[in-house]
């Protein structure tokens, strides 16, 4: 079967999950893949919780809304708490460690911790929290590359030169944050 | 496909994909009320016809909205609407009026959970038979049902094109699913696709018939207002439009009606075909199913089950004639049909395979769509 990667975005609105799995799907379309983004689509919308899901293929997706993703990406508990018993055997949770103090609890995935707000202000805005996060996911699976990820940051906020600086700084923060597996606090 | 030299590449919506193909297929007028999942249309809409000289307008409620895009039509330009099942059901009434007055025009359904309000953020494809069947009275109706963002457009430029070809009404059944997902779309350039456009009167005013019955059946249309004088009723009419009782009017009437669409139908057919040439099995599956179909096929190829998909586009007219020679020559035993319904086109396949052909279902009305795996374990457990 073809190579097939999915990812759940999931946090609060106003989180930046949504522009964070967008910005995932446009390097995986720029790299010449497969990718269809989709978003929660209910009464969440209305400031509860909301995702988004980003399927990148070699070959044509199928289902664009997966039951089981591989991986995901955490921003806030309530979203752990719905998708941390999804991940697939052998996936990868990527966990807001910022605003969740807690771990998934399970042994059969690889964990990593992302204090992607405390980074995101480090570097100049909580807003960039999304990019910090994205980076660490983008580090740890190589499923696109840091290159075509900056070409799109630019081409969705180039006018915006103040914004895509500190949209860099936290990519590249985020980036560094590989390293830190961890399966347990 | 990264070094496509298509100039216009992006990643879009299902929603997005259809306003864009409406005006690039030339539609230059969108009456519409929202309703969610289809909201988006109206959006995109609202936002490009004015750059395109068009006009928006947004009316009262769906029963308004169909009527002006069938007055927008018949004054001569190309005209839709955009709407989910509550609103669909709403406008059958007028759409039945725009296939008895022959008036072209398009009506998009981005399906939702029903009856009633039924679902409103939540996908399905149990507007299947409405799409057929939704107005009283006997007709031929034309639905194409697109399974990606790409077919989106392409199937909004063909229902604009079948629409104006066949001078009827043409309902575009998406679902919540494709017309929220985002999916790249080169757009195509101008040109690059078919559009076409109605054929109007090429006589004088006083020879012109609004419902000629002319050899492929479908009349010249002449537009309101420019000089041609012509009667439109919902009453049952003769050919320059005037209420009839005469019984061989009647008839001649409603043979058009069917037979423009009916004798034509290779034009509309669009039929996709996957590993069929060895099956004894085939799934059968249209619109937004057809994505997991086609993954659920492939999947049980890998374990040596000879299985082929069968996925219509256009799924009105049915394909009969395709499918029932598909079934014979690849001597299916058993076919599959997937449906986010309680079973709607299932009967159709019922009635077209052959007698040693067992037809199986798999259902999901809860809301959630197919996913590959089930209709994988489903093959499983029903091949031959």
């Amino acid at each position: 079967m073809a190579k097939q990667v999915e990812v759940v975005m999931a946090g609060f609105g106003g989180q930046g999950v949504m522009t964070a799995g967008q910005l995932l799907a446009y390097a995986g379309m720029d790299e010449g893949k497969q990718v269809v983004w989709i978003p929660s689509y209910g009464p969440e919308m209305r400031g509860g919780t909301a995702n988004c899901t980003v399927v990148i293929s070699d070959a044509r997706i199928g289902s664009p809304i997966i039951n089981n993703p591989l991986s995901a990406c955490i921003f806030n508990r309530p979203s752990l708490d719905k998708f941390g018993a999804l991940i697939r055997t052998g996936g990868l949770l990527l966990i807001n460690s910022s605003l969740i103090d807690v771990v998934s609890g399970r042994s059969d995935i690889t964990e990593i911790l992302v204090p992607a707000n405390d980074i995101a202000i480090k570097v100049g805005s909580p807003k960039v929290a999304n990019m910090v996060m994205l980076a660490a996911y983008v580090a740890a699976t190589e499923i696109v590359s840091f290159d075509t990820l900056n070409r799109m940051l630019e081409l969705k906020m180039g006018k915006k030169k103040d914004l895509l600086a500190i949209n860099y700084r936290a990519f590249e923060e985020g980036r560094k944050l590989t390293g830190k597996v961890i399966t347990t606090r | 496909m990264s070094n496509d030299h298509t100039p216009v590449r992006r990643l879009m919506q299902g929603n997005e994909a259809c306003a864009l193909g409406a005006i690039y297929a030339g539609c230059r007028y969108f009456g519409g009320y929202p309703i969610t999942p289809s909201t988006e249309i109206a959006e995109g809409m609202a936002r490009m016809l004015p750059r395109f000289g068009g006009r928006f307008i947004q009316m009262e409620d769906e029963i308004a909205s169909i009527a002006s895009v069938i007055g927008a039509s018949v004054a001569g330009v190309k005209a839709m609407t955009a709407t989910s099942g509550p609103g669909y059901s709403l406008m059958q009434e007028n759409i039945g009026y725009a296939f008895m007055a022959e008036v072209p025009c398009v009506i998009i359904d981005v399906q939702r959970g029903g009856p009633s309000t039924g679902l409103p953020t939540k996908v399905s494809q149990s507007d299947t038979m409405q799409a057929r069947w939704g107005t009283h009275g006997d007709y031929y109706a034309i639905a194409v049902a697109p399974a990606s963002v790409r077919e989106c457009f392409e199937q909004t430029v063909k229902a604009f094109n079948f629409s104006e070809r066949f001078r009827t009404p043409v309902t575009l059944l998406s679902d919540e699913v494709i017309g929220h997902m985002r999916e790249m779309v080169n757009v195509p350039e101008p040109g690059q696709l078919e559009v076409f456009d109605r054929v109007r009167p090429d006589v004088p005013a006083e020879w012109y018939h609004h419902f000629e019955i002319t050899p492929n059946l479908v009349s010249p249309m002449a537009s309101f207002g420019e000089g041609y004088r012509y009667n439109i009723t919902g009453l049952t009419h003769d050919q320059e439009g005037f209420p009839t009782a005469n019984p061989v009017e009647i008839k001649n009437k409603m043979d058009k009606l069917k037979y423009k669409i009916s004798r034509f139908a290779d034009e509309l057919i669009q039929l996709e075909t996957e590993m069929m040439d060895d099956a004894v099995m085939c799934v059968f599956a249209y619109g937004i199913a057809a994505r997991a179909a086609r993954q659920a096929v492939a999947m049980a190829r890998e374990k040596r089950v000879r299985v082929g998909l069968i996925r219509p586009i256009t799924i009105w007219p049915f394909p009969d004639d395709r499918i029932r020679q598909l079934m014979e020559e690849a001597r299916v035993k058993v076919a599959l049909v997937t449906e986010l319904n309680m079973g709607q086109m299932v009967n159709e396949v019922q009635r077209l395979v052959p007698r040693h052909c067992r037809v199986e279902q798999l259902n999901r009305y809860d809301g959630e769509i197919l996913n590959p795996v089930e209709i994988f374990k489903r093959i499983m457990e029903v091949k031959p």
